[in-house]
């Protein structure tokens, strides 16, 4: 073991000395001694990857009464001075539907795109049983929020000086850096304490994606 | 200086200059060719109560015409620029708001500066002018390093600070700005002079920094306002110097809620420093950093939820493991026995199958730890001399104390597979029939009323929503009223400009940018795409080339050819003087039509493709306003198409940011 732990560390100096040296000339040098040590930990991390809220929209794509909707359904509520569509709740999956009068409908609150996907054709197959001609057209996932724990501490004042246009780090309004990835497009808010929460991703990819291109920046920022 | 002027009535040139009238006039016929002139010294004259000078200032900045806006009432000829009244107003306002804060003038002046380049960048729109001027005002602070805080100046402006730390971070993202991390330090002084502590006020505050500087070390910092370390800092502090202030004067200067300060001073009482005496204190400075506070709650937490997942899983599985590893420690010392009693009769090295002998392997392992941790120990020490040798030459940047990778420029720019899929999935055809097969239906039907039910609760829904009902009814007859007297109907907002997704082509995402963004009115864009196909069949071969090599960057598209020129070279720059002299004055001749070179490639169809691109650059300067310096390039008959959409990309980038920030908000 203590053989094994020289090596990383050794490792892991070749790697920021490799960084100051040749954070001049060219960034992309300077990641390829540092991922041996940054491959392990995001690995790690995405099994971490915990999915907390799912966004989905899809249309039913026929003109829908919501006054009858609510009515006729026991789990629902309609209050159209508060807000224009009706809301319907569900148990298994626990999610809730935003309905429309044009037939577009939003699911939000499912754990993962599984739930999502039954909870939306539930809902779907609700309306069916009101007796609307109901079609199942552009499902969408719209916004998956996800958090992960990386379990070391980030200096979050560097990060944000070293990747300023990308980043926004002001204690007095937020005490999270907001990442905001271009490339997959994805909002980022980062803590001291190593936790990260993803959003604004469409699919799991997306947020697999990120992690993998995040993490060895914020590695390269771990507080020591 | 008169001899060179001429009377516009009567051709004289005696012309008078009086400087101290600001006028001048003809000496000739009399009359008064200009008044109010602008000259560069300052004159006085005696009036009632002394000296004053003569005239009104006019400043630098003003860009001619009468720059006193409100002046008269007769607003004439070349009146105030609009522009120029919103900087003047701001001017105004920013300067109040300086000097409510207690800011010099230089700071005004820079806050000012902040403002321009905003309002240059189109930032300003949309936003109210109060929000950018303590924006402005707030970054100045920020890069000044003055002790004002988000807060005050949201104080003074009567603004929400939130909504104020928006419009500052949207400002110093667009403009570019890098602005330094808050540091707590600086505003331990101004809470310490309002703690009224009086002679001693410097050493308390001495003693406040250094813990401030201590609770930095331990990372306490990050993630926190500084008014709470302040707080903190500021609190012992002034214990430690016997006055006896309390929580909630700390509370009533540094404006937290207690819960807050107290938790800040229990973390710090967690660090080891906090341990200290105050004598130790003072003098000692632990080398150990700590980890941040909420690193440590979360790691607490963690154990917590192992040992309560349940102890005899974990026990259980110890016992398996020490079980296979008594099992293992048998074999070992079994296969030891062996060797020991064999080694005397056999030698070691015969039988490479068996196992090695303790000695060897640990030999081995030794020699091979020492050979890794020595050259290991090279490889750094390399680097380090050569990381000395660069940062001799560099002259210390912004960061260059900061280490850490660097945002990947490129591959943000790079057009990956998945992009492409992405593109290719939005096209393919969508099932519209509901899927049900595996859906519970009694589990459904149980969220359906029956009738009954469903009259009852469209009843007490009627009774709940009966003002909106009523409403409602309201406003469809005077709907239908309106309808019968024919007004018209309320015009439709515009649909919002639609995101160009990615393209798989080079070729494709130009002509979805062309779509987006016309170029120029004056071409006809379908003759223009059917150019590009017939290309592709006349050069076969460089048609060929450009769809084998893919682009995967936005360099690669912007340098992939799109057209393929057959006729003349042509610089790839098109601001390079054109080698020819051209004759007459310049602005003639830009309506001359600029064809491409293709025409002479394509002969076969001649007649169409010149029509296809005739430009008329009178259109382009419009277009390329920044270009308007060096508006000739234009007239080159060469002027590719690459240019011109290199040209609209240009434009895209100085202006397109401003919009772009702004739709999104």
């Amino acid at each position: 073991m203590q053989f094994h732990f020289k090596v990383s560390d050794a490792e892991r100096d070749k790697g920021t000395a490799a960084t100051s040296s040749s954070a001049a000339t060219n960034p992309h040098t300077a990641l390829q001694p540092q991922q041996p040590a940054a491959l392990v930990e995001p690995k790690d991390a995405q099994h971490e990857i915990r999915l907390q809220n799912i966004v989905a929209t899809f249309s039913v794509n026929c003109e829908l009464d919501l006054k009858a909707i609510n009515s006729r359904t026991r789990n629902s509520e309609y209050s159209p001075k508060r807000f224009r569509g009706v809301i319907m709740r569900m148990h298994s999956p626990r999610c809730t539907a935003l309905i429309f009068r044009t037939g577009k409908i939003i699911c939000t609150g499912a754990r993962n795109e599984i739930d999502a996907d039954i909870g939306s054709r539930k809902f779907a197959r609700i309306l069916q049983k009101l007796g609307f001609p109901v079609k199942f057209m552009e499902y969408k996932l719209q916004n998956i929020v996800a958090t992960v724990d990386l379990r070391f501490p980030i200096r979050l004042e560097n990060l944000n000086q070293v990747h300023g246009q990308f980043s926004s780090y002001e204690p007095e309004m937020f005490p999270g850096l907001i990442y905001r990835m271009v490339k997959p497009r994805i909002v980022l808010l980062i803590f001291v304490n190593g936790k990260v929460v993803f959003t604004g991703a469409k699919s799991r990819k997306d947020i697999m994606d990120c992690l993998e291109a995040i993490s060895p920046i914020l590695l390269s920022f771990r507080k020591t | 200086m008169s001899t060179a002027l001429k009377c516009r009535n009567c051709g004289s040139n005696e012309i008078e200059e009086d400087n101290a009238r600001g006028d001048r006039v003809c000496m000739n016929c009399g009359s008064v060719l200009e008044d109010s002139l602008i000259v560069s010294e300052v004159q006085f004259e005696e009036v009632g109560h002394g000296a004053a000078a003569i005239g009104q200032f006019v400043s630098a900045e003003s860009s001619g015409g009468a720059t006193n806006y409100g002046y008269g009432k007769f607003q004439v000829g070349s009146g105030t620029e609009s522009r120029e009244v919103t900087i003047k107003k701001a001017k105004k306002d920013i300067t109040l708001l300086c000097q409510q804060l207690q800011l010099s003038q230089h700071y005004a002046d820079t806050a000012l500066n902040f403002f321009k380049m905003a309002l240059s960048r189109h930032l300003t729109r949309g936003r109210k002018s109060t929000h950018i001027y303590a924006a402005c005002v707030y970054m100045t602070c920020r890069t000044e390093g003055t002790s004002h805080l988000l807060i005050d100046i949201s104080d003074v402006q009567q603004i929400c600070s939130y909504e104020l730390g928006r419009t500052y971070l949207k400002l110093s993202h667009a403009l570019c700005i890098n602005i330094p991390s808050v540091d707590p330090c600086l505003y331990i002084m101004r809470f310490a002079n309002r703690l009224q502590l009086g002679a001693k006020t410097h050493e308390v505050s001495m003693t406040a920094l250094r813990i401030v500087q201590r609770m930095k070390k331990d990372c306490m910092h990050s993630g926190r306002r500084p008014t709470g370390l302040c707080g903190a800092a500021l609190l012992i502090a002034a214990r430690m110097h016997d006055f006896n202030r309390t929580l909630l004067d700390v509370i009533g200067v540094v404006k937290i809620h207690e819960s807050t300060l107290r938790k800040r001073l229990s973390e710090f009482a967690e660090t080891p420093s906090g341990g200290l005496t105050l004598e130790e204190f003072m003098t000692v400075d632990l080398e150990r950093e700590q980890d941040p506070p909420s690193f440590k709650a979360a790691r607490k937490k963690d154990r917590e939820r192992i040992k309560d997942i349940g102890e005899q899983e974990l026990t259980e599985l110890q016992k398996q493991i020490d079980a296979h590893l008594e099992k293992d420690l048998g074999k070992y010392a079994n296969s030891v026995f062996q060797k020991l009693a064999h080694g005397k009769s056999t030698t070691i090295t015969s039988s490479p199958s068996t196992p090695k002998s303790i000695s060897e392997n640990e030999l081995e392992m030794e020699e091979s730890r020492q050979f890794i941790e020595q050259s290991n120990a090279e490889v750094i020490k390399d680097l380090i001399d050569k990381d000395e040798g660069v940062k001799k030459v560099e002259p210390g940047g912004l960061v260059s104390g900061i280490e850490g990778l660097r945002p990947d420029i490129e591959a943000i720019c790079r057009v990956t597979q998945s992009d492409l899929e992405d593109v290719e999935r939005t096209k393919a055809p969508q099932e519209t029939e509901l899927f049900i097969e595996d859906l519970n239906d009694d589990e459904l039907d149980q969220y359906v009323l029956t009738e009954e039910e469903a009259v009852s609760k469209l009843d007490m829904w009627k009774n709940l929503n009966a003002e909106y009902l009523r409403e409602q009814q309201e406003r469809e007859e005077r709907l239908a009223k309106e309808r019968e007297e024919g007004k018209p109907e309320r015009k439709k907002r515009k649909p919002r400009k639609k995101v160009i997704g990615p393209s798989s082509t080079a070729g494709e995402a130009i002509e979805k940018m062309l779509q987006e963004k016309k170029i120029s009115s004056k071409i006809n864009y379908e003759i223009l795409k059917t150019l590009t196909e017939g290309i592709g069949g006349l050069t076969g071969e460089s048609a060929a080339t450009s769809t084998e090599t893919k682009p995967t960057t936005l360099q690669e598209i912007k340098e992939q050819p799109v057209i393929v020129e057959e006729g003349p070279v042509v610089s790839k720059n098109s601001r390079s003087r054109p080698a020819y002299d051209l004759p007459g004055p310049s602005r003639k001749r830009v309506k001359a039509e600029a064809g491409l070179p293709v025409s002479q490639a394509a002969s076969e169809e001649p007649a169409e493709t010149k029509q296809a691109v005739v430009i008329e650059t009178d259109d382009m300067d419009e277009d390329v306003e920044q270009e308007e310096a060096d508006a000739e390039p234009e007239a080159e008959p060469e002027a590719t198409l690459q240019d011109m959409l290199n040209k609209g990309d240009e434009e895209d980038d100085e202006f397109g940011y401003g919009f772009d920030e702004e739709e999104e908000y």
